[in-house]
């Protein structure tokens, strides 16, 4: 072609990006992950928990995530359009913009400037900054969507133009603060007002950061690597927005018997059930598609990832509803259960898609075969038996948490001491640091393989197709 | 075909279908008053104790901490009562949390005393050996930074003048640096020399957490609640004398009462249990009220979580040490 | 009746209605190659400037 080809430089910098920032919200993970059970390890003001976990939370969901979404956007984009990125210098800056935020976000959380908001704890010149970045990535968007030369969007598109859209508005409105000087801003709503404004962002962060984004990429490199198309696009058409027109309502669910109004909560508990259908069309979309092709499974290594994390999405989806009910939200909610359910999400849905969709795109885009299926293959049982043996101890422990708490005596008097209760989890946090060892050796074997990847020579043949049976 | 193949077009309509359920659950409760009532009982912050929510901002105690008490019956029998909307009118953030690593903290003013809160941020396991709490002393031994706080209560719209934010701040120094303070010792242990004669961090946080719940604890002072084991008619110890008992409520004592009153009842952040001086009486009835209902100055109530018949074995351990 | 219940039942029916109308349009059999067009075509191969 005579005219300016692919961008690909963003892509591979996000990619870089995202797995510089795994690495360290990872390392941070494991750090706090010990502290549950050696208060020792809160060495230093910046050392302890409460900064730490601030910090992990952030590098992960933001400086991870959102690389990988960005790297796989600027990716699909180009390639469902069938079109150059509009504007490459434009996403070049958008790159160093990223990771200066993400850089001075962790540096800022760690002094302790921190708004206390789940997910959207930076201070207000951050905000500022995650804004511009944001109307950049957007421009590009939309811009190379006008320019394109596919007529119909395909529907990872639709899932990317809906999170560029929802971001930028659940972002701006929970974050509005009032600036008391450079470091220190208070919010601009009040008790009641503020934990529902705050939930409607932080469940709708999980929405249109840790699915929506997710499920483009699943609806683009699942087809691409098995050659098979989507099992059926108009029911992903209902399941797309029923999914964006839901997600919306259910942010109290998080608040249940709390001091918000109830209509809100009760409100909040009724679209989480109706969001399973949504996001079980997904699920049963992507089953369908292997139909008749389950061989795959065996004979391409990608196909596992694929399948096991929108499994682990599938049930992720049926939990959070299930747990959200008045009577289990008030035996589960505040315990050990709940952080076992978002990690379910985000160590078996989110990071296994993405592995995936990194495994396909970058030996493709840098020319060269995968250094290592074996490894690859490693890499999955690795986190996949860490996640397990991670969420699996958490729900257990937060069972026991739960019931020694509501335990009473015959007379009415409660049976253990809250001292009793975080003593009979030490075993659990042991265990639990123990699954993040092992699932930090899965990414570490991982990174190798696709460093391993980048620095191998060129392949020979000059199109690698998709390994198939 | 349609707006599948109409990018701009597909933005409007996305951006519409988000803000349904936006405008429905959380803009229209924006703007109905009911959903954060104001309520005259409940008063804003003072300067200090203000300074001292930063600082529990800052460190993100809200990781760990909750500070919603919700209507369950052995919630409201771990922590006291439960959460009301109006409680939380001048809370910006607000500081529910989701987790609850370490208990609610949104009834624990006026629970402890001073000095409790002072050990305990010190160095947790000191009191609590199991403990997994991060220890805090380092906020101690640095000097609150008040040159913000006219600036913050006017952000937050608190009505205070100046003068009067110079003089809350004043009074609460003169108050943790008297020599009658009731926390001294403890205060004077842990903070340097050199900064016993001004405000620290951690003063100003030990005045927040003491603020937490108390405007509902003044409420309802005057129409007492009443628990499970209430002391009224029972005169009389059930265990009086009993060798087997006494030997339990020694157990017990050394769980839940030697963080506070010593391993061998002499005293420490509360009074020596031994000599022969009780300010609230010294029957076994006396005994029995003082630890179900609790007293003013931190002693916490007892008769949820203890229920009547180990408060008497603890009245019974109690009354065998007395010097008689 | 009031009109907030008025209310309240004309917009479920409403989205009741809405969410059929999708359902029907897009599952109308007619339509059925030209909407499943876009899966077949992203697998073929766009231009890659290898």
């Amino acid at each position: 072609m005579e005219e300016r080809g692919y961008e690909y430089n963003v892509v591979k910098g996000f990619a870089y990006s995202a797995l510089f920032w795994l690495i360290i919200g990872l390392l941070v993970g494991l750090w706090i992950a010990a502290e549950m059970f050696l208060p020792q390890l809160n060495l230093t003001p910046w050392l302890a928990f409460g900064r730490l976990r601030v910090v992990h939370t952030n590098g992960l969901a933001f400086g991870f995530t959102l690389a990988a979404i960005f790297s796989c956007t600027y990716y699909i984009l180009q390639r469902l359009t069938r079109t150059p990125l509009a504007l490459p210098k434009l996403a070049r800056f958008h790159l160093w913009l990223f990771n200066a935020a993400i850089a001075l976000a962790a540096l800022s959380l760690f002094a302790g400037m921190n708004t206390s908001k789940e997910y959207a704890e930076l201070e207000w010149p951050l905000d500022l900054v995650v804004v511009v970045m944001w109307v950049i990535f957007a421009i590009n968007v939309f811009a190379t969507l006008i320019k394109r030369r596919e007529r119909q969007m395909y529907i990872s598109l639709w899932y990317i133009i809906a999170m560029t859209v929802t971001v930028a508005v659940l972002y701006i409105v929970n974050n509005l603060e009032v600036p008391v000087n450079l470091f220190k801003s208070y919010s601009a709503y009040a008790g009641a007002n503020d934990a529902n404004v705050q939930w409607w962002y932080g469940h709708n962060a999980v929405g249109f950061v840790f699915t929506v984004p997710i499920l483009a990429m699943f609806y683009y490199f699942l087809p691409k690597s098995t050659n098979l198309p989507i099992y059926s696009h108009r029911l992903s058409i209902i399941a797309f927005w029923s999914l964006i027109f839901g997600y919306l309502w259910t942010g109290a669910h998080h608040l249940m018997l709390t001091p918000l109004p109830e209509w809100i909560q009760t409100v909040a508990i009724a679209f989480s059930i109706f969001l399973i259908a949504p996001s079980w069309g997904s699920v049963i979309n992507g089953y369908y598609t292997m139909r008749g092709n389950w061989d795959q499974m065996r004979t391409n290594y990608l196909v596992k990832f694929f399948i096991f994390g929108i499994t682990f999405y599938g049930l992720q989806t049926i939990q959070g509803p299930t747990q959200g009910l008045r009577t289990l939200t008030a035996f589960f909610h505040y315990t050990d259960w709940v952080v076992g359910h978002v990690h379910m999400g985000t160590m078996g849905w989110v990071t296994m898609i993405i592995s995936a969709s990194f495994y396909y795109m970058i030996p493709r885009i840098m020319k060269r075969e995968l250094y290592s299926i074996k490894m690859a293959n490693l890499h999955f049982w690795l986190i996949l038996v860490g996640q397990l043996l991670y969420t699996v101890t958490l729900w257990i422990a937060g069972i026991q948490q739960g019931a020694m708490w509501k335990a009473t005596n015959p007379d009415g008097s409660l049976t253990y001491s809250f001292l009793e209760v975080v003593a009979a989890m030490y075993p659990y946090w042991k265990i639990r640091f123990l699954g993040g060892v092992v699932y930090f050796v899965g990414i570490v074997v991982f990174i190798y393989n696709l460093l391993m990847t980048v620095r191998s020579p060129l392949a020979e043949q000059p199109k690698p197709e998709p390994s198939k049976a | 075909m349609g707006v599948y193949s109409r990018p701009v077009m597909f933005a409007i309509l996305s951006a519409v279908v988000i803000l349904v359920g936006t405008m429905v659950t959380m803009f229209v409760p924006l703007m109905l008053p009911s959903t954060q009532p104001v309520s005259e009982y409940v008063k804003p912050y003072t300067a200090v104790e203000l300074e001292g929510r930063d600082i529990y901002i800052r460190e993100g105690c809200n990781n760990c901490h909750t500070q919603t008490v919700r209507p369950l019956v052995t919630e409201v029998a771990r922590y006291g009562e439960y959460s009301k909307p109006e409680e939380f009118a001048y809370d910006r953030p607000f500081l529910w949390g989701s987790r609850r690593t370490g208990p609610d903290l949104n009834r624990v003013g006026g629970k402890y005393p001073d000095s409790w809160h002072y050990q305990h941020l010190y160095d947790p396991r000191s009191m609590f050996a199991k403990s997994n709490m991060p220890a805090y002393g380092w906020l101690a031994r640095r000097p609150l930074d008040t040159s913000y706080t006219f600036k913050k209560v006017s952000v937050l719209g608190y009505g205070y003048g100046e003068d009067e934010v110079r003089k809350q701040i004043d009074d609460y120094r003169s108050k943790v640096t008297s020599p009658d303070y009731l926390a001294k010792t403890v205060r004077d242990r842990i903070t340097p020399p050199e900064l016993r004669g001004q405000l620290t961090e951690m003063d100003a946080l030990v005045a927040y957490l003491q603020k937490l719940g108390r405007d509902v604890k003044r409420l309802a002072r005057g129409s007492h609640t009443g628990g499970v084991a209430e002391a009224s008619g029972l005169v009389r110890n059930p265990y009086e004398g009993d060798k087997k008992a006494i030997e339990e409520g020694k157990g017990l004592f050394k769980k839940y009462c030697a963080v506070c009153h010593g391993e061998d009842a002499s005293g420490e952040i509360g009074p020596n249990l031994r000599d022969s001086k009780w300010k609230y009486g010294g029957t076994d009835a006396d005994i029995y009220q003082s630890i179900s209902k609790g007293r003013p100055g931190g002693m916490p109530n007892w008769d949820v979580k203890l229920g009547k018949e180990r408060i008497w074995k603890i009245v019974s351990f109690i009354r065998s040490i007395g010097e008689k | 009746m009031n009109w907030q219940s008025l209310a309240y039942l004309s917009f479920g029916t409403a989205l009741v209605v809405l969410f059929l109308w999708i359902i029907v349009h897009f599952y109308r059999p007619k339509r059925k190659g030209h909407v499943e067009e876009p899966k077949y075509k992203m697998l073929d191969d766009d231009q890659d400037q290898l």
